[in-house]
């Protein structure tokens, strides 16, 4: 009882706060029941609104969670986060409708980065020759220019069966709703046109292997002159491997193009679904280490420029995107699992809905939809505790916790940080393409999805605290039901003493609200609810 | 090369953003010794620490350990060849408990048990405060949890960044004897405030003013020679 | 605070001003003669384009007074967050209300310009006291979060349904008719040299501002603000006093984009738009005020460029500009300038010993 008092004096403001919260919370679900209903179904709306308020939360709380960890240990505010949350969306959505699609695009991608995987062989050969140091500072950008020149002829030539923005036949909106029909038709494979397989597919792998020659050449230059000792350490023999691993497997992919996108095209919506989560979480961890190595390790000591910097990576990819995927909207079907509307459905019960694979389980007269109300909270939930116990559990979340506080004196240790930083960023971005692949289904695809996503995340985090963890679940948590909660009342409306009609709260007042909430709780505790002060 | 020379540090130069604040600083560890850095404040003699670690990379003069040039290589491949670093405010992490501060020194798996015996004989009340999360230690508790720390992996040499400050008189005792102890194991590189308690631990010293490191000797002379003391440490 | 003036006792103020701001005064010599310059190469009579005229000479006074919106608009971002060090994100919702407030005032209401002006002036006044609620207990990256929110609400409410009548929802607000002796298209050359007057105005404003005890307080709360706060400064209140007026001229600034564009489209209070001005503040240098002019000079003219040549894939193209000059021109344009003047002073005075045999002294 001591420690319980104890604990509130100590943290009276967050208290205060939360209590608050709580009455706030019951006060909106007093209005939501149905005082005319009788029994359970009373609960309808009130079970329906948190249930959707939870499904928010956990599309929210898996961006957050890798930004606010990314931004505690390394203090990079990454403005790029919704942008690729949204190409997690966007290659869900390419593998689990088009597979075709991404297996033609496998092709290129393997290849280059297979050459790409040389740098550090490169770096071992090249590094402290004479000849080439006289010329330091030419050889990299004619090898620049060079990769250029390669990839130009090559890579557009390479054969990728996908769909054309312009026309409406076979533009993503068209195959997205003949997807959701399952009358999905896809064009047939195009071929190698204008040059021969081999100069093309050759044309490729010389592309990365340049292109791994340049950036060598560029990480030669920038090394200060005294650094030596990389003698101690073995010859980088591992990236060879994987480099010829990688091109096997894009060469294998090419050959047996056309039965591996057959199989995949046969296979159920549900093993395409998990093979698109796979591939979108492996796109944005593989996207993260790029953008973290390229360019956000420059810059780690002037943290305001890496602000600036994923700005701009921001506005580059959702450029990229509409060249890509079009501007318009468009819809990701859900896994077969979850799609059911045939006999039995709407489920009655758990296992009606798990025999039947229904889209919507009847819960208290009301009907809710397996897939965004149940299946989205679970696997937020499970990705929660996940990350807990990575961070709790695991030598990598004990590296981490130290280094949000004090980095420099994990690099003391003998813990290669920068590693550290570029597995965090990996998994940061991974977790937030999780959230988009995830969230596609329910929320459908646009090119300004990133951009309304980081906002919401941006505001959750400020509620829950930056760099907190629980605090990202909880912020996004709370975010989620308001917004819900005040959806939910613009269709009923409340009832407010003294006025006539009941108040309709209009779409407009979602965000107000949820901004609102916002100033309010950072006026009370400017830390947010979990943060550390400073 | 002399082989009884553990650390040498021959006239680096350091910048931190565009202060020029070592500008000429050169040190030398005997093995097996402990070796004093004093100056006053804002001398330089924790930017020669996080200099010869890497942390503040020098921009000239060499850094030789162990009879291999450091200098320029990163922080962590420096640590890992066998330095310890016992930053100055008692820098724990606060989130973990003292038994993860131990572990996450650790340079491969075990390295905990086969020092844990010698740690908690240095330091027994650690043992009993092992669960306990590193905020709620004490001042001292915490700069004994920051020796150990650095006492995890096989360490030739102790970069240990003002023990004393800020600690009662009797602790201060305690940490002496600990640095006393496990000197007989490591070499030690030792900046110190406090006077009394860098002269009675070490053997030799270097005195660093403004960037510079202006003399160094033997400590049993210093002690017998107030002028330096008086134009060199005390407060200006 | 005592500061040490090179107190030039020997001239007169007058010239001393010429020759401190030699390069702005050439600028705006060259600002002004500019509409008859092109007009000349074009091969147009000067008396049609003191008739306004359609030709190049009216097209490129169009751009010319967009730029001119435009460096107010990042003068006032370069106020608040380079010299005073308040990054807010929320700044385009300055600009969005002063120009929508001018629109609807104008269309809807039928209002004249001087009472929309003090009304635009009152509206940045009241958006600053808003985001200054949070002022003294946020700081830093919360500061940031906090006003993008309260600018994403404007930018959402301003494309409602329910407010569709006056602000035209996501299309934008169209048919707003200046007053005949500020229409754009028929007086293109008196709005011309109207921008040029209030953007050096505002500057020379600001210059005198950041010159003022006030505003080496704001720089120092840049630099450190505990240390400002230690020095017995209320930081607050200096902080307040760069957000309004901050406030004020980008809101002026809106006013002025309001009168002057034939759509008021939303985006000009999304966060997009604060972002431009940041990219416009960074491109010529943060915290130098010559650089936001640079800036948003160099922004408006390369996005030009960049739209003429390559359409749709400029976005792209002004985003990797961004990255590039993030990574390897992190001072802007006027911020290298400076930074290598002493250097190019040297290269310079080297060239001249060689000829001459002397060293001069730089």
């Amino acid at each position: 009882m001591n420690t319980l008092l104890g604990s509130f004096r100590k943290n009276r403001n967050l208290w205060i706060t939360l209590i608050a919260l709580l009455i706030v919370f019951v006060l909106a679900i007093r209005g939501l029941t149905d005082q005319e209903a009788v029994g359970g179904e009373r609960y309808k709306n009130v079970v329906i609104t948190i249930l959707r308020g939870f499904s928010t939360g956990s599309i929210i709380f898996l961006v957050a969670s890798g930004f606010s960890i990314i931004f505690g240990l390394m203090n990079v505010l990454n403005m790029a986060h919704g942008a690729l949350f949204m190409i997690g969306a966007y290659v869900g959505w390419t593998v689990a409708v088009r597979p075709d699609t991404a297996v033609d695009a496998f092709t290129p991608i393997a290849l280059l980065t297979g050459g790409f995987m040389l740098v550090p062989i490169w770096d071992r050969l090249l590094d402290k020759r004479e000849w080439l140091s006289r010329s330091a500072h030419i050889w990299p950008w004619l090898g620049l220019i060079l990769t250029l020149v390669v990839l130009v002829f090559t890579l557009p030539k390479y054969p990728i069966t996908s769909w054309d923005v312009g026309s409406y036949e076979i533009s993503p909106v068209n195959f997205a709703f003949a997807a959701s029909q399952g009358i999905l038709e896809v064009p047939e494979a195009e071929q190698f046109v204008g040059i021969s397989p081999a100069i093309g597919l050759g044309g490729i792998i010389l592309g990365g292997i340049l292109a791994g020659i340049t950036v060598a050449g560029f990480v030669i230059n920038r090394r200060p002159a005294t650094a030596g000792a990389s003698e101690a350490e073995p010859f980088p023999w591992n990236s060879l491997i994987y480099c010829l691993a990688l091109i096997a497997l894009g060469l294998l992919v090419h050959f047996f193009n056309t039965s591996i996108s057959n199989y995949l095209l046969s296979l159920d919506t549900t093993w395409l679904f998990i093979l698109a989560i796979l591939v979108a979480v492996l796109t944005g961890a593989a996207l993260g280490i790029l953008i973290e190595t390229t360019m956000i390790r420059r810059l780690y000591e002037t943290h305001f420029y890496v602000l600036m910097l994923t700005l701009g990576v921001n506005a580059i990819i959702i450029e990229i995107v509409r060249t890509i995927w079009g501007a318009p909207e468009f819809t990701m079907h859900r896994p077969s699992i979850f799609a059911g509307v045939g006999d039995g459905c709407p489920a009655e019960s758990f296992a009606a809905m798990m025999e039947y694979k229904c889209a919507t389980i009847r819960v208290l007269g009301g009907r809710v939809r397996t897939y965004n109300e149940l299946f989205i909270p679970v696997l937020g939930i499970v990705v929660l505790i996940a990350v807990w116990i990575l961070l709790q559990r695991t030598r990598l979340g004990m590296i981490v916790r130290a280094g949000v506080q004090d980095s420099e004196m994990v690099e003391a240790l003998g813990i290669n940080v920068q590693r550290v930083f570029t597995t965090v960023f990996a998994l940061g971005v991974g977790l937030a393409a999780l959230g988009g692949v995830i969230g596609a289904p329910s929320t459908g695809l646009t090119t300004t999805l990133g951009d309304s996503l980081l906002i919401n995340m941006l505001v959750a985090l400020s509620i829950g605290g930056l760099t907190s963890f629980p605090g990202a679940a909880a912020g996004g948590l709370i975010v989620g039901l308001l917004q819900q909660f005040i959806i939910k009342y613009g269709q009923i409306g409340i009832n407010i003493p003294f006025m006539e009609e009941p108040f309709k709260p209009t779409p407009p007042l979602v965000p107000a609200m949820t901004v609102l909430l916002m100033v309010i709780i950072l006026l009370v505790m400017p830390q947010g609810l979990f943060g550390r002060k400073e | 090369m002399d082989n009884n020379i553990l650390l040498k540090v021959e006239d680096i130069h350091t910048f931190i953003g565009q202060f020029h604040i070592l500008q000429g600083v050169s040190v030398e560890v005997p093995k097996g010794t402990i070796v004093a850095l004093l100056g006053r404040n804002g001398a330089g003699k924790t930017t020669t620490l996080k200099s010869i670690l890497g942390l503040t990379p020098p921009t000239r003069g060499q850094v030789v350990f162990d009879g291999k040039q450091i200098q320029g290589l990163r922080s962590y491949d420096i640590a890992t060849m066998g330095i310890g670093f016992v930053p100055e405010h008692r820098a724990i992490f606060r989130d973990l408990s003292v038994l993860e501060n131990l572990r996450i020194a650790e340079r491969q798996k075990g390295d905990l048990e086969k020092k844990e015996d010698f740690i908690f004989s240095l330091f027994p009340d650690l043992k009993r405060l092992i669960k306990l999360p590193g905020t709620n230690l004490s001042g001292g508790q915490q700069q004994m949890l920051a020796v150990a720390r650095a006492l995890v992996p096989e360490n030739k040499l102790l970069l240990i960044d003002e023990p004393s400050e800020g600690l009662a008189p009797v602790i201060i005792e305690q940490m002496m004897e600990a640095i006393r102890q496990l000197s007989a194991e490591t070499t030690v590189l030792l900046v110190e405030q406090n006077f009394t308690v860098a002269s009675q631990l070490a053997q030799d010293y270097i005195i660093i003013e403004e960037g510079h490191s202006v003399k160094s000797g033997v400590m049993a002379d210093l002690v017998n020679d107030p002028e330096t003391i008086h134009r060199y440490l005390e407060a200006a | 605070m005592e500061k040490s003036l090179p107190s030039p006792t020997t001239q007169n103020p007058f010239s001393a001003f010429i020759k401190n701001n030699r390069g702005v005064l050439i600028t705006i010599l060259c600002l002004l003669l500019l509409p008859f310059a092109l007009a000349l190469v074009d091969g147009q009579p000067i008396s049609s384009v003191l008739a306004n005229d359609p030709g190049q000479s009216k097209f490129y006074q169009g751009l010319a007074i967009e730029i001119f919106i435009l460096a107010i608009f990042a003068l006032s971002y370069d106020l608040l967050f380079g010299i005073t060090g308040l990054l807010s994100f929320g700044h385009a919702m300055f600009f969005g209300v002063g120009a929508y407030l001018t629109g609807i005032m104008l269309k809807s209401f039928g209002w004249g310009i001087l009472p929309i002006l003090c009304l635009v002036f009152v509206a940045g006044v009241i958006m600053a006291l808003l985001f200054s609620v949070v002022l003294p207990r946020v700081k830093g990256i919360t500061f940031a979060l906090v006003t993008l929110g309260l600018a994403q609400v404007f930018y959402i409410v301003i494309q409602s349904r329910e407010l569709a009548d006056y602000a035209g929802a996501e299309i934008g607000l169209q048919g707003v008719t200046p007053p005949d002796f500020l229409n754009p298209i028929s007086q293109r050359l008196r709005v011309y040299y109207l921008g040029l007057v209030v953007l050096f105005l505002v500057y020379f404003f600001y210059k005198r501002f950041v010159d003022s005890p006030t505003g080496h307080v704001c720089v120092a709360i840049r630099e450190n603000e505990d240390r400002a706060t230690m020095l017995g400064f209320n930081t607050f209140y200096f902080k307040l006093v760069a957000l309004i007026i901050s406030a004020i001229t980008a809101a002026l600034a809106g006013a002025m984009h309001g009168l002057f564009s034939p759509i008021i489209r939303p985006g000009i209070a999304s966060s997009h738009y604060t972002i431009a001005a940041l990219l416009m503040v960074l491109m010529g240098g943060i915290g130098t005020l010559d650089g936001a002019l640079i800036g948003a000079a160099t922004f408006r003219l390369l996005s030009f460029w960049l739209e003429k040549w390559f359409g749709g894939a400029s976005q792209v193209i002004i985003g990797l500009v961004y990255i590039l000059l993030v990574l390897f021109l992190p001072y802007g344009i006027v911020g290298t300038w400076r930074s290598r003047q002493l250097q190019i002073k040297q290269g310079w005075s080297n060239l001249i010993s060689r000829f001459t045999g002397k060293r001069e002294s730089v």
